[in-house]
C-alpha cells in the first residue's frame, strides 16, 4: 500500500514536470471548447444539457488519454529505472496500480477544467443536476478503461510515441466498431461487438441512466488490462 | 551470504553465464573482475532478483533469489552499472521516494536521508534537481540510495566507471569503509581497483569462472610460483645437471649463447643465493641472476587480450 502511494505520488511529480502534461490539459480543454461552440450546446432557446458535449469529450479521450498513460512504464524501461525499482521490494502488481492511479488523479483533474460548463448552464438556465452527475460518472468510467488501455500499451514498449499509437489504435477502433462496423456482421459477432459499444454505454449514462452492466463492464476492462500489463511487466524480467 | 551454485543464463542462444559457483562469506569484500561482456552484470541482476536464471541456484543473505525474492531485495543495497535516476526529481525527493520503497516510516526515513547524506557528500546538492548533476554526483546519489536501509549485503556493479580520477579515489575510500560494516561485492573490469578495494577476487571470462581467491592465492596459482633467470659461463649439460640438483626445483630449460648458458628455472622458492654458491664452488662466472614474480596483471592482461582476440575474429 505504501508503495503504492510512493509510486502514485513519484508519477505525478514527474508528470507536472513534463510539458507533455501541460500540454494535454490545453489541447483538452481547447478541444472541449470547440466541441462546446460547435454544437452549440449554449445557444439561447438549446436544451440545457450537455449530453452532445460530452459525447464529443469521449471521441476526443481517444487521443488525449493514451497520451497522459504513455511515459508512465516505458519511461521506466528506458531510462533504466525500470531495474532499481524491480530490484527494491516492489511487486509488479503495485507498480502498475501505482502508474494507474497517478494518471488517474491527473485524468479528474483535466476533466475537473469542464465543470465550467454545468455552471455556465445554472447561470443561464436550470440543468438537471442527477444528469450532469451521472454525465461526469461516465466520463470517468470511459476514462478508466480507456487509461488501462493506455498503461497497457505503455508496459510494451521503451518509446512513448509508440506507447501512444499503440494505446489509440485500440480505442479508435473500439469506438468505431461497436457504432459503426457493427452492421457488417451478423449473429453472435453482431452482439458481441454490440456489448463492446463504447458510445452507447456512455450515452446511457449521459443521459442520466447508470446501469450496473454498464458500470461492470467500464470496471472489467479496466481491471482486465491492468491485469495484462503485471503481466507485461513480469515477463519483462524473463528474457 | 551469497551462494551460488552451478547458475547459467542464456539470452536465446547466447550464453552470458556458463555453470559459474562462488561464496561470498558475510564481511567478505569480493571483486568481481572481468572484461567487458563477461557476464559480470548479468550475474549480479540474477543476485538482485532482477532476472531469473536459465538453471542453478543462487541464494543471498540465506533466502533463495527466485522462490524468496522480496526477501532478498529487502536485504540487499544495489547500485545499478548505469546507476539509473529520475532526472526531474530533486535528490532528496528522490531518497524520501526510494526510502517509503524500503519501507521506512516518516522518521526512520529522515534519519536515513541524513546519514546517507553525509556519508557520501551529497551536503551540497540535496535540494537540486538530479538533471543538473554531474556522473560523479549521481554516482554518489546511486550509492546513498544502496546504503539508506543499511543492507547486510551490497551489490554495486562497476561503481566507479566513467569518474574522473580523484572521485575514483574518493569512491574506493568510501567502499573501503563500507566494507568495515556490509559485505560487499562489487564487479569492475579494472584489476587495479579490484586489488585496491578487496580483500577476495573472483575472475570471470566469457561467463565462465577462471580464478577465485585472495590476491596471493591467486598469485601463486597462477604461475605454480616463480620464475628464476641465470646466466652462466659452463658447459650447457654440466649447468643443467647442477641446478636441477638444487631443491625445489620443478622445470629447468636451458640455452647455449656463445659459451654462456642462459637457464630459466621454474621453482616454489628464491634460489638465487644457491645459483651464487653454485657460481663459485664450481667457478663457472655470472652475469645475471634475477627472479621474475608474476603479477597478476600480466594474468588478467592475457584474458583481456584472449576475449578481445575472440569479438575480432569470431570462432566459426
Ligand atoms: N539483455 C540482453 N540480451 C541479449 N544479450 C545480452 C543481454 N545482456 C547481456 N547480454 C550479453 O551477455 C554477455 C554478458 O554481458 P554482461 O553481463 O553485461 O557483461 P559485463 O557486465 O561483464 O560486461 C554479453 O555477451 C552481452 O552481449
Ligand atoms: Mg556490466
Amino acid at each position: 500500500m505504501r508503495n503504492t502511494a510512493a509510486i502514485m505520488q513519484r508519477e505525478l511529480l514527474s508528470l507536472f514536470c513534463s510539458p507533455v502534461a501541460y500540454i494535454v490539459l490545453m489541447g483538452f480543454l481547447i478541444a472541449t471548447g470547440v466541441i462546446a461552440w460547435v454544437t452549440s450546446a449554449f445557444e439561447p432557446g438549446a436544451p440545457a444539457t450537455l449530453r452532445t458535449v460530452f459525447t464529443g469529450t469521449m471521441f476526443v479521450l481517444v487521443i488525449f488519454v493514451p497520451a497522459i498513460s504513455m511515459r508512465t512504464i516505458s519511461e521506466e524501461y528506458r531510462s533504466g529505472t525500470f531495474e532499481s525499482l524491480m530490484t527494491a521490494p516492489v511487486s509488479d502488481f503495485q507498480l502498475v496500480l501505482g502508474k494507474y492511479l497517478a494518471t488517474m488523479v491527473f485524468y479528474l483533474i483535466m476533466i475537473a477544467g469542464t465543470l465550467v460548463y454545468p455552471i455556465m448552464m445554472m447561470i443561464f438556465g436550470s440543468p438537471s443536476l442527477g444528469v450532469a452527475f451521472s454525465g461526469y460518472l461516465g466520463l470517468i468510467a470511459v476514462g478508466s478503461a480507456f487509461m488501462a488501455v493506455g498503461i497497457f500499451a505503455s508496459s510494451l514498449t521503451r518509446n512513448q510515441i509508440v506507447a501512444w499509437i499503440l494505446g489509440t489504435i485500440p480505442l479508435v477502433l473500439l469506438v468505431l466498431f461497436g457504432q459503426f462496423f457493427v452492421q457488417f456482421f451478423e449473429g453472435r459477432l453482431r452482439s458481441f461487438f454490440q456489448s463492446l459499444n463504447i458510445v452507447r454505454r456512455f450515452d446511457q449514462f449521459n443521459r442520466g441512466l447508470i446501469s450496473s452492466e454498464d458500470v461492470v463492464f467500464f470496471l472489467g476492462v479496466t481491471v482486465l488490462f491492468l491485469f495484462l500489463a503485471v503481466k507485461v511487466v513480469e515477463s519483462r524480467r524473463w528474457r | 551470504m551469497i551462494e551460488v551454485k552451478n547458475l547459467s543464463k542464456f539470452y536465446g542462444h547466447v550464453r552470458a553465464v556458463d555453470n559459474i559457483s562462488f561464496t561470498v562469506a558475510e564481511g567478505d569484500v569480493v571483486g568481481f573482475l572481468g572484461p567487458n561482456g563477461a557476464g559480470k552484470t548479468t550475474t549480479i541482476r540474477i543476485l538482485t532478483c532482477y532476472q531469473p536464471a536459465t538453471s542453478g541456484s543462487a541464494t543471498v543473505a540465506g533466502h533463495d533469489v527466485f522462490k524468496e525474492s522480496l526477501k532478498v531485495r529487502t536485504e540487499v543495497g544495489y547500485l545499478p552499472e548505469n546507476v539509473p535516476l529520475y532526472p526531474e526529481m530533486r535528490t532528496r525527493e528522490y531518497l524520501r521516494f526510494r526510502g517509503k520503497l524500503r519501507g521506512l516510516d516518516r522518521p526512520e526515513r529522515e534519519a536515513a536521508i541524513a546519514r546517507v547524506t553525509e556519508r557520501c557528500w551529497l551536503g551540497d546538492v540535496i535540494d537540486r534537481p538530479i538533471g543538473q548533476l554531474s556522473k560523479g554526483y549521481r554516482q554518489r546519489i546511486g550509492l546513498a540510495d544502496a546504503l539508506l536501509h543499511n543492507p547486510r549485503v551490497l551489490i554495486l556493479d562497476e561503481p566507479t566507471v566513467g569518474l574522473d580520477p580523484a572521485q575514483i579515489r574518493e569512491t574506493r575510500a568510501l567502499i573501503r569503509e563500507l566494507a568495515n560494516e556490509h559485505t560487499v561485492m562489487l564487479s569492475s573490469h579494472n584489476l587495479a581497483e579490484v586489488e585496491a578495494t578487496c580483500r577476495k577476487l573472483v575472475i570471470i571470462n566469457r561467463g565462465a569462472i577462471v580464478a577465485a581467491g585472495t590476491p596471493d592465492e591467486l598469485r601463486q596459482r597462477i604461475t605454480g610460483g616463480s620464475k628464476l633467470i641465470a646466466e652462466l659461463r659452463g658447459p650447457n649439460e654440466q649447468v643443467a645437471a647442477g641446478i636441477r640438483e638444487l631443491n625445489g626445483v620443478s622445470d629447468v630449460h636451458t640455452e647455449a649463447r656463445e659459451g654462456w648458458t642462459r637457464v630459466t628455472i621454474t621453482s616454489a622458492k628464491d634460489l638465487r643465493e644457491s645459483i651464487y654458491t653454485m657460481s663459485t664452488q664450481k667457478g663457472w662466472p655470472l652475469r645475471e641472476l634475477r627472479r621474475e614474480v608474476a603479477t597478476l596483471e600480466d594474468f588478467f592482461v592475457k584474458i583481456v587480450a584472449a576475449a578481445r582476440e575472440e569479438t575480432v575474429t569470431p570462432k566459426v
